[in-house]
């Protein structure tokens, strides 16, 4: 019973944080927010160390098995940090109450193993985006578009016997969720929505990998090899094309955008390989890549706040200003593109190496958009942070909210390259158990 | 058998203190940047010093047990890293004749270089910056040089390439040492896809990275191919391209003249000793492969001797003592890779070391060479003569020209690789982003602006500028 209310008060702790918003003044917003979010970080991790294996909430309806798991403390990372990195100048009440019910929507989708309450939430997290669109004035008829265009082949996908797991039914599920994961050629609202939005809504948004969380619960063992090999082989072209626009982008918010898609398609490939090897790889590159990128948003963030939108097709020369700016943004990039002795260097070996199993092109490729990548970086980083010094009148180091950021950051890009031996042994077995190779999700964390 | 084994313990812990002493050194400066705390120029020199001492002494510690007990190879397993059913991943270090040869090489030239900077680089802005990077690249050689497994390799050969990178950036308020850094990272990355490569095909084939399960058991230089199928050939061409692309071979040598925009006593380590002979110790390492095809001895051969006589040609007509070092860096280099074409193990590592020292002294008296030129001067009572080849004088004149025109352009490398791979990709997403942003505007239903030709970018601008 003990397990049970505990998981449910983890659960509905950002929905606290919600009403506490709601009810006190806006000055209080937020603290509350800052203060909810660091409390569910804190009560993730504990839950991932203490709480009994499948610990099930009050309504039988959400569990904390293998997978969820080390993927909630992540999570709450995302949403720390997304939220720490926000200007004391945009963080309203209502973008505080946003990246609460990010949380909390994200926190209860990680859990549930209801496929409906599962898609059911998934359609919800589309609204917050919309939310603030609608709130900031900014265009949301690119996003509309396609997030209509998901929702109407999810509904076609149920009416099509997603229950029973026809072909037509789960191949429409897939499609719904290629769009919403914004894989080629359904990306286009990504780099719209990164410009239109604020970093942290669209971050939110995008980082927590809902797709992949619905293709491993409901479709990975039920799906046709084909459709997962159609849809692995758009990955890949998606993986690599995006990589190469992150190249020529001249806006910093689209690099990001275009950055982030390539990271999320090869999350998506690695599932798509539908082998224990590349579930593993997966599992491991889905958290590197949401710290990695999480941290490089941070940083352009807590950049544009002082400088404005910038772009890259001059030098800014911003490192003798922001040093620890330029630190983060340097290692956090690389650990997105796997740079060894940081967190992506064991997920994306693995990744390499499980796509061997589809012949060594396929790896190849997977070489070319990491290598795109990891160019794109470097040239965004030579771009904002060298060049001749910016004289200013006050100012710009970084913030202690900024400092506490970029400490949490860096520590985790290094420390958890260190743990990983254990956490992909884990990842291992929970991918064997999501491909049915083993019996159960409830086995030791 | 007690004393053997206190023996082999006590080389276990040598080695990880050799490569334990850039890690801790990297640790400090990391915990002193989340802490905010600023290291002075006396402090950073004084830990520097002291941990590649600690790392040289336990090398040359290491080097003496080695010989006193007859051992020939001794392997460090730091265990396995990952192990499932289907993946091996093991970082594993080995000191045997090739790899402590090597990394004494490198200890001893960090040592001098750590020294020489502290003074060269006093009061520099980016003294810390130096010294971190200098970290990075030594624990970057280090892991390298003692590497048994392809993914240590890999790791050790990433960061030299980083660090490398950044430290021809180091410089950073002018324009040009960003550009060509991010020139020489193009280059460094596209063929680091081929060792990437390479390390997945040896997973494959052999079920783990080590080296062992490619070249055999037994100690430098007395390996032995494994045949493993027609896999083998292909492996070694992706070591070929990932060596060549380090050492600034053909057809990547256009990046190491550029790599000369950092401070001196990087351009005398990295690009005159130490970097730029990665690729030939990573060829010394995998010799056996090459062995066992005889067309591909013969490519390294053609590869190494092309590499010598364009860097030579272009090392003549050179106006900067930085950029004719290097050309002349390249030439001995090419030489040595062909050394090891021709299965002169010995001589090509002989060569290797020889060569090293001499270069960073060169680089390191560079800055000097106005002042002992006059020296030689005042010694010998006239100017020296310029040196006039025969071959040279014995060719038309139109070829004179025409071998002045391709040595004074770099053999055209740079204007290739910029016509041939660099604009038709950038041209190929240009265009895929014209249509991305139009697609955009009219969903959102807004007017198209006018078509404009593609942004100049940095990297199209990096390929145009001369360093």
């Amino acid at each position: 019973m003990m397990p049970s209310f505990l998981l449910t008060s983890l659960l509905a702790l950002p929905f606290a944080g919600v009403l506490g918003c709601l009810l006190l003044h806006e000055a209080w917003s937020l603290r509350i927010s800052l203060g909810t979010l660091a409390l569910f970080l804190f009560g993730s991790v504990a839950a991932m160390l203490w709480l009994p294996v499948a610990a099930v909430d009050v309504a039988s309806m959400f569990v904390l098995d293998t997978l969820a798991a080390p993927l909630l403390p992540v999570f709450a990372l995302v949403h720390l940090l997304s939220h720490l990195g926000t200007a004391k100048t945009v963080t309203s009440t209502g973008y505080c109450i946003r990246s609460l019910l990010a949380a909390g929507l994200s926190a209860l989708a990680l859990c549930c193993h209801d496929e409906y309450v599962l898609l059911a939430l998934l359609v919800l997290t589309v609204m917050l985006p919309l939310w603030e669109l609608r709130e900031r004035g900014r265009s949301s008829r690119t996003f509309v578009v396609y997030m209509s265009v998901f929702c109407l082949l999810l509904g076609a996908s149920l009416l099509s016997g997603l229950a029973e797991r026809t072909p037509l039914g789960v191949g429409l599920l897939l499609l719904a969720l290629m769009v919403r994961g914004g894989v080629f050629p359904a990306h286009s609202w990504m780099p719209v929505l990164f410009t239109s939005a604020t970093y942290g809504t669209s971050l939110l948004f995008v980082l927590p990998l809902m797709e992949i969380l619905v293709i491993v619960r409901v479709l990975i063992t039920t799906i046709p090899a084909w459709m997962l090999d159609i849809a692995g082989v758009l990955c890949l072209v998606s993986a690599v094309y995006c990589a190469g626009l992150a190249l020529v982008q001249t806006q910093v918010s689209r690099f990001f955008a275009f950055l982030c898609l390539s990271q999320t398609s090869l999350v998506m490939f690695a599932v798509m390989l539908h082998t224990a090897n590349g579930v593993t790889a997966a599992l491991c590159l889905w958290m590197s890549a949401a710290l990695g990128l999480t941290g490089l948003a941070f940083s352009i963030r807590a950049l544009e706040s002082r400088f404005g939108a910038m772009s890259l097709s001059e030098y800014h020369g911003h490192y003798e200003q922001v040093p620890g700016l330029a630190v983060l943004f340097l290692i956090t990039g690389l650990a997105c593109v796997g740079f060894p002795g940081t967190v992506g260097f064991v997920p994306m070996e693995l990744l390499f190496s499980g796509s061997y199993e589809k012949g060594l092109w396929v790896s190849g490729t997977l070489a070319l958009a990491a290598m795109l990548n990891g160019i794109a970086i470097l040239r965004a980083y030579f771009s904002l942070f060298t060049g001749k010094r910016q004289q200013t009148s006050i100012s710009l180091s970084v913030t202690g909210r900024e400092r506490a950021g970029i400490v949490l950051i860096t520590l985790m890009v290094f420390g958890a390259a260190w743990l990983t031996p254990s956490v992909v042994d884990s990842r291992h077995r929970t991918a064997e158990e999501l491909l049915g190779l083993q019996p159960t999700l409830h086995s030791a964390r | 058998m007690g004393t053997c084994m206190t023996v082999l313990q006590l080389l276990t812990g040598l080695g990880l203190t050799i490569v334990g002493m850039p890690v801790t050194l990297l640790l400090v400066f990391l915990a002193t940047f989340l802490l905010q705390r600023k290291l002075s120029e006396v402090s950073i020199s004084r830990l520097v010093q002291i941990a590649v001492n600690i790392s040289l002494a336990s090398a040359v510690l290491c080097a003496v047990l080695m010989l006193w007990q007859g051992i020939a190879q001794h392997p460090i397993e730091l265990g396995d890293w990952v192990i499932t059913p289907y993946y091996h991943l093991k970082f594993e270090f080995v000191l045997d004749v090739l790899s402590l040869s090597y990394v004494l090489l490198t200890l001893l030239l960090c040592t001098v270089i750590a020294g020489f900077s502290t003074r060269y680089l006093h009061r520099e802005s980016g003294y810390g910056r130096f010294f971190v990077l200098y970290a990075v690249f030594l624990l970057g050689m280090v892991t390298a040089a003692l590497s048994d497994t392809v993914e240590t390799l890999f790791a050790g050969w990433e960061l030299v390439g980083l660090a490398s990178v950044l430290l021809i950036a180091f410089f950073h308020s002018r324009p040009s040492p960003p550009r060509n850094g991010l020139r020489v990272w193009i280059i460094y990355r596209t063929c680091d896809v081929a060792l990437l490569l390479a390390a997945i095909l040896m997973h494959e084939v052999n079920g783990a990275g080590d080296f062992d399960h490619l070249v055999g058991g037994e100690a430098w230089p007395d390996h032995e191919a494994v045949a493993v199928g027609p896999h083998f050939a292909v492996l070694g061409v992706l070591f070929v391209i990932a060596a060549a692309g380090k050492s600034a071979l053909l057809p990547f040598s256009s990046w190491l003249p550029r790599a000369m925009e950092g401070p001196t006593p990087s351009s005398a380590i990295f690009y005159g000793a130490l970097s730029v002979h990665l690729g030939v110790f990573l060829l010394l390492r995998i010799s056996p492969v090459l062995d066992s095809a005889p067309w591909l001895s013969a490519i390294v051969v053609v590869l190494g001797l092309a590499s010598a006589c364009f860097a030579y040609l272009a090392g003549r007509v050179q106006t900067d003592i930085k950029s004719a070092l290097a050309f002349a860096s390249l030439t001995q280099v090419g030489i040595i890779i062909a050394e090891i074409g021709f299965g002169f193990r010995y001589l090509a590592l002989l060569h290797l070391l020889g060569h090293a020292c001499l270069r960073t002294l060169q680089f390191l008296r560079a800055p000097s060479m106005l002042h002992d030129h006059h020296q030689l001067e005042n010694a010998i009572g006239t100017r020296p003569r310029d040196e006039e080849l025969p071959w040279e004088q014995k060719l038309p004149a139109p070829t004179q020209l025409r071998l002045y025109r391709f040595a004074l352009e770099r053999g055209y490398l740079d204007a290739l690789l910029e016509k041939l791979v660099a604009q038709p990709v950038l041209a190929m997403f240009n265009t895929f982003n014209r249509w991305e942003q139009r697609w955009a505007l009219w969903l959102e239903d807004e007017q198209a602006p006018p078509p404009s030709k593609p942004d100049e970018l940095a990297i199209v601008s990096a390929m145009r500028k001369q360093p």
